[in-house]
């Protein structure tokens, strides 16, 4: 078995009294989709932002590539090949698309006229070349999200992270979202992504996270985890259901 | 398209050379002069307001440090003018760096209103020592030449302008603070440092504005806290800014011109009415706040077209 990418060993985030994960350890080895999924709340996007470099882990700790990154800056663990989405997507709202992704670009290229070449082959990746001189915020929702993807793309990751990058859009537009995530792994990237449309989880993880009042209630294939008495309970409440 | 807009200013710049070979009249050429730092202190507030998001209300501040460097250099210490005016860029440089890292994490009014306390106390501060000369201000030893003075401040304000215009629209550097701008956290994620960009863009915003104090106080001759550390200088270089369009080069040097060439007018023939020139001033900010959001130059048709493909 290859040696894991990302190891979340024990993280716990407290929030002053507010226990938002708790006691939390899962891997992710190379190329692996994995899904986190769990009801609202249950502490998806905190462990976002722990793993991403927003939140340090009040408890326990996250190596990546064997290294341990907890508490390391966004932007220093951006540098070392983490990328990611946000859930509600903020777009660099007053410039263009293009320069939306030429500015994540800089990071591997720091010259503006590679930076900018690089900016345009992901433009094509994610099919926004035509839009490539709108402003950002005159993208659609669908729009919006394959920009996000785009810059996070752009930063040319090894791992991504995505969050709710499927939410919102409309079938058509999903299913073009799935295909572009399964290109990216395709590519050799590997993927953490949180979202709530099980059709989509249930189809494009390899193996799932449940998280649920901030702990992991399961872990395992797809198919498993959705027969998962305890992940049923989750989702549908009580013995009552 | 970019390039030619350059070569409009290169051109400009020159034309604004010939300026003294035409007029000669003194009184005429002091208004040049000080049109030009006008200019300077607006496209120095812009690097700050328009490019990174941050309404810096003690601008005055860096200017004032500038001027004072630079006096008590000249005064107290016997230096050559040039070296003192270069330490007082460096003074105002070296005031951003150690006031940036606690007033850049704040965000809007709360930014503006610690950068206006700041300057507040510097300016009490300089009030109250004595080798500032304290409410008296300071005299410096004058050197009555109204053309040195216009090239030593077209030349401070057109090196400025190109450095700015190559670093904030050519070079990474422009288009990173526009990402601090728009959205800090996001920012992050994509590899950018925001306190080290806000920094530098503060410490580049200063040092220009404390060459100029510097190039000012020796040209008056005469500096004291209210002319150079008080309010003015902040509050009239944020309405040129916001006049002509902010977060461009272009738009603080329209804004300058079109302003001062009011004020000037204003002065000469209506000097009587002297309270109104701040209410107007006043109502131009909030005018152009409601209905020139992109300032000036949102309405000029070449730039209102590509606005409008943006939208």
């Amino acid at each position: 078995m290859p040696e894991p990418i990302l190891v979340v060993d024990n993280v716990t985030k407290n929030f002053g009294g507010l226990t938002a994960v708790h006691e939390v350890s899962f891997q992710v080895r190379p190329k692996e989709i994995i899904g986190l999924i769990g009801p609202n709340g249950a502490g998806k996007t905190t462990l976002f932002n722990v793993i991403s470099g927003y939140y340090a882990p009040s408890r326990g700790k996250v190596l990546f590539h064997g290294k341990d990154i907890s508490g390391k800056t966004p932007y220093a663990l951006a540098g070392r090949g983490i990328g990611r989405t946000f859930q509600v997507v903020k777009p660099f709202a007053g410039l263009s698309v293009l320069e939306n992704v030429v500015i994540a670009s800089f990071l591997r290229h720091p010259k503006r006229a590679r930076a900018e070449e690089h900016a345009w082959k992901v433009l094509e990746f994610t099919e926004l070349t035509d839009r490539a001189h709108q402003s950002a915020a005159s993208l659609t929702l669908a729009g919006r999200k394959r920009l996000e993807i785009g810059k996070a793309l752009a930063l040319e990751p090894t791992f991504l992270l995505l969050d709710e990058v499927v939410a919102g859009l409309n079938p058509t537009e999903v299913d073009h979202t799935i295909e572009l995530i399964l290109k990216l792994r395709y590519q050799g990237i590997t993927i953490l992504i949180v979202e709530h449309i099980m059709r989509v989880i249930m189809r494009i993880s390899d193996r799932l996270v449940v998280l649920n009042f901030g702990e992991k209630i399961a872990e395992g294939p797809p198919a498993e985890v959705a027969t998962d008495p305890g992940v049923i309970e989750a989702y549908l409440g009580g013995g009552e259901a | 398209m970019r390039d030619r807009r350059l070569t409009r200013c290169v051109l400009a710049f020159a034309a604004t050379l010939l300026v003294p070979a035409v007029v000669h009249d003194t009184f005429l050429l002091r208004v040049f002069t000080e049109a030009v730092m006008w200019i300077g202190l607006a496209v120095t507030f812009d690097v700050l307001a328009g490019y990174t998001g941050y309404l810096n209300f003690g601008h005055s501040a860096f200017f004032g440090i500038g001027a004072y460097t630079t006096a008590i250099l000249m005064v107290r210490a016997g230096w050559h003018f040039a070296p003192a005016a270069a330490l007082g860029g460096a003074a105002a440089g070296l005031g951003a760096l150690i006031a940036g890292f606690p007033t850049l994490r704040l965000r809007g009014a709360y930014f503006a209103i610690a950068t206006w306390a700041l300057a507040r106390a510097i300016q009490e501060l300089v009030l109250m020592m004595d080798l500032t000369g304290g409410p008296d201000g300071m005299r410096l030893p004058a050197f009555l030449s109204p053309r040195f003075f216009y090239y030593v401040m077209l030349g401070v304000v057109g090196v400025t302008f190109f450095v700015y215009w190559f670093l904030l629209e050519r070079a990474p550097f422009g288009l990173k603070l526009k990402a601090v701008r728009e959205d800090e956290q996001g920012a992050k994620a994509l590899g950018l440092n925001p306190t080290m960009l806000k920094i530098q863009a503060f410490i580049l915003s200063a040092i220009p504005t404390g060459i100029i104090g510097g190039v000012f106080a020796y040209w008056v001759t005469f500096i004291d806290p209210a002319s150079t550390l008080g309010d003015l200088v902040s509050d009239q270089a944020l309405v040129m800014v916001v006049f002509g369009g902010m977060g461009t080069l272009i738009g603080p040097v329209i804004g300058a011109v079109l302003i001062f060439a009011f004020k000037t007018l204003f002065w000469a023939y209506l000097s009587d009415y002297e309270v109104l020139y701040l209410i107007i001033l006043g109502a131009v900010i909030a005018g152009s706040v409601v209905f020139l959001p992109d300032g000036v130059l949102g309405v000029l048709p070449q730039r209102r077209k590509e606005v409008r493909n943006l939208a």
